[in-house]
């Protein structure tokens, strides 16, 4: 009698494991909806300078957080930030946490797979950041070799390129970007990659030490609205406030504020 | 002064042979890190970081690291007392009669212990505290006391209402990862009481239930206090796990900060000493509870 009884206690203990871990039902209903419904949007991003970062006052501040406050004024809600860790933000998205991501995410193939992206609202390209003595001399081809080490963000569009560009040269993957700067400052990694404009500010700071590498952009790309699969009416929002700021050149002058000049600098401990 | 002298009075030339060769290992390794390392230290900037004046409001307030300080705080404080709940059930369960009831007080105990803690922290946080959440519809209630006036009380309690769910969800996960360890604390009290007690207690009539609540957890819950104390300060340490679930605490304010400001050894030795102050200070504190208890 001893083995069912504990065969039972197993089987329960399944069970209950698996009644746990069914996920909810997904909304059927528009996020547009729920945006009307609660008065508010929730945006997830995670923290990039000059995308989005915190001021010496502990507020967000960058060209995400003006796009994202001038959507809900247009939608008439209030807008609540969300930031959160970028290894997490889709799942986070997915299961419900923000109603859409706007954090830079540029479209690529695989992601696409598992969320949906919006129009452009923001063109960028990766440049390589190096250190000035350890790369005198070098060109793109002699980058790829085994004696080069190259620094990325976990997870970034940066370590996918640069995996693929220069499959022979060592990878160093870090979880934020700073740490890869620091290690081609230290000269621990010959280089990294980062979407301009940071390696251009990168070298204004550290003109003795770094360099940016002159090549064409790597991987220039579109930067998206990102929000779950299945909502057209959500796409369709999106898409067409988009389009409208680009047509007023609103976007186009935040960009270049953000992006272009450094007038935003003195705000930020940098 | 005297105590001072005593102190010194005390060392024999070994002593400082040994503190001369520290000096010499650790002023090396900083010589050579200074050397190597292509930093500009800006110390300076970091205490308006903790406590910072307002350029808007004109005032004095609590920035990043602090409110990350006192997030983690409150999160330690809930999920401790809610671990302490759990797991004083989970310990009674572990020593049940029934055997369903300890396979399953087994089984929950032994995938915390053989899982590591980040995998248990995502896999609770998706599947579990987001679906409570979600269940319980806080994100709109919290919303709703967010966007009313004078809520310090609740401010005082749970930091930012906005960031409510997210606290809840931190608080939820880290008090179902202690409860497994808390369990076994409670289960090691319980069958530490002589068998003799039970079995008093049983003789004179009392049922298995008065049995527990009467004889067998009040002295069980007295012994284990200084283990449970330590399990306390590793749950303060363990909170910053959470960060990865983005809950606003210290690990997750100090990720922030670095990737806005790009100070990265100044933003992350405060860190540092503030849960070293934290836990050392309450190791402190509870050292000294016991010797009192002891005394008594």
């Amino acid at each position: 009698m001893k083995l069912p009884k504990k065969l039972m206690g197993m089987a329960l203990a399944a069970t209950a494991a698996l009644g746990l871990a069914v996920p909810a039902s997904a909304q059927d209903q528009s996020v547009i909806e729920t945006i009307k419904q609660d008065g508010v949007i929730r945006i997830g991003l995670s923290l990039f300078v000059p995308w989005s970062m915190r001021n010496k006052n502990g507020d967000l501040i960058g060209y995400e957080l003006d796009v994202g406050r001038k959507l809900a004024e247009d939608m008439g809600v209030e807008v609540e930030f969300t930031p959160t860790a970028w290894d997490g933000i889709i799942p986070a998205l997915v299961s419900g946490n923000f109603d859409v991501i706007i954090s830079g995410m540029s479209y690529t193939p695989q992601r696409n797979l598992t969320v949906n992206f919006s129009n452009p609202y923001a063109f960028t390209g990766l440049a390589i950041l190096a250190n000035k003595d350890m790369t005198a001399g070098m060109s793109l081809e002699d980058m790829n070799s085994p004696d080069v080490t190259f620094a990325a963000r976990r997870g970034a569009t940066p370590a996918v390129v640069i995996a693929e560009k220069f499959p022979k040269a060592k990878l160093l993957l870090f979880d934020e970007d700073g740490a890869s700067t620091q290690e081609v400052l230290n000269g621990n990694a010959h280089a990294t990659m980062a979407s301009q404009p940071t390696p251009n500010r990168e070298v204004g700071r550290n003109p003795d030490v770094l360099t940016v590498i002159e090549a064409p952009l790597f991987d220039p790309r579109g930067e998206g609205f990102v929000m779950r699969k299945g909502d057209p009416d959500a796409l369709n929002y999106f898409n067409n406030w988009i389009a409208q700021q680009w047509r007023t050149g609103w976007l186009e002058e935040r960009h270049n504020y953000w992006f272009a000049t450094e007038d935003w600098a003195d705000q930020v401990a940098q | 002064m005297p105590n001072v002298q005593k102190f010194f009075s005390r060392l024999r030339w070994p002593d400082y042979l040994i503190v001369a060769v520290l000096i010499v290992f650790f002023g090396y390794i900083w010589f050579s890190i200074e050397g190597t390392l292509n930093y500009k230290w800006r110390w300076e900037l970091i205490p308006s970081y903790i406590i910072g004046w307002h350029s808007g409001r004109e005032e004095y307030f609590a920035n990043l690291l602090l409110q990350g300080l006192m997030a983690t705080i409150r999160i330690s404080i809930y999920a401790s007392i809610l671990a302490l709940i759990l797991g004083t059930i989970l310990g009674v369960a572990r020593c049940s009669a029934n055997l369903t009831v300890r396979m399953l007080a087994r089984t929950y105990l032994e995938f915390l212990r053989n899982i590591p803690p980040v995998v248990v922290v995502f896999i609770f946080f998706f599947f579990l505290s987001q679906q409570l959440i979600d269940a319980l519809n806080l994100a709109r209630w919290s919303r709703g006391i967010a966007r009313q006036e004078d809520i310090w009380l609740w401010k005082f309690f749970f930091g930012d209402m906005r960031r409510f769910p997210s606290l809840i969800s931190g608080v939820i996960v880290l008090a179902l990862f202690e409860s497994a360890f808390v369990g076994e604390i409670v289960r090691a009290g319980i069958q530490s009481i002589p068998k003799g007690q039970r079995e008093a207690a049983r003789s004179i009539g009392m049922s298995r239930t008065q049995e527990l609540r009467y004889i067998v957890l009040p002295q069980a819950m007295r012994k284990v206090v200084p283990p449970m104390a330590n399990q306390f300060i590793t749950l303060i340490k363990d909170s910053s796990i959470i960060s990865l679930i983005s809950v606003q605490e210290l690990t997750y304010k100090t990720v922030e900060l670095v990737a806005s400001s790009r100070m990265i050894f100044e933003a992350w030795i405060t860190t540092a000493t503030f849960y070293f102050i934290v836990c050392f200070g309450l190791s402190r504190l509870f050292a000294r509870l016991e010797k009192g208890t002891k005394s008594r």
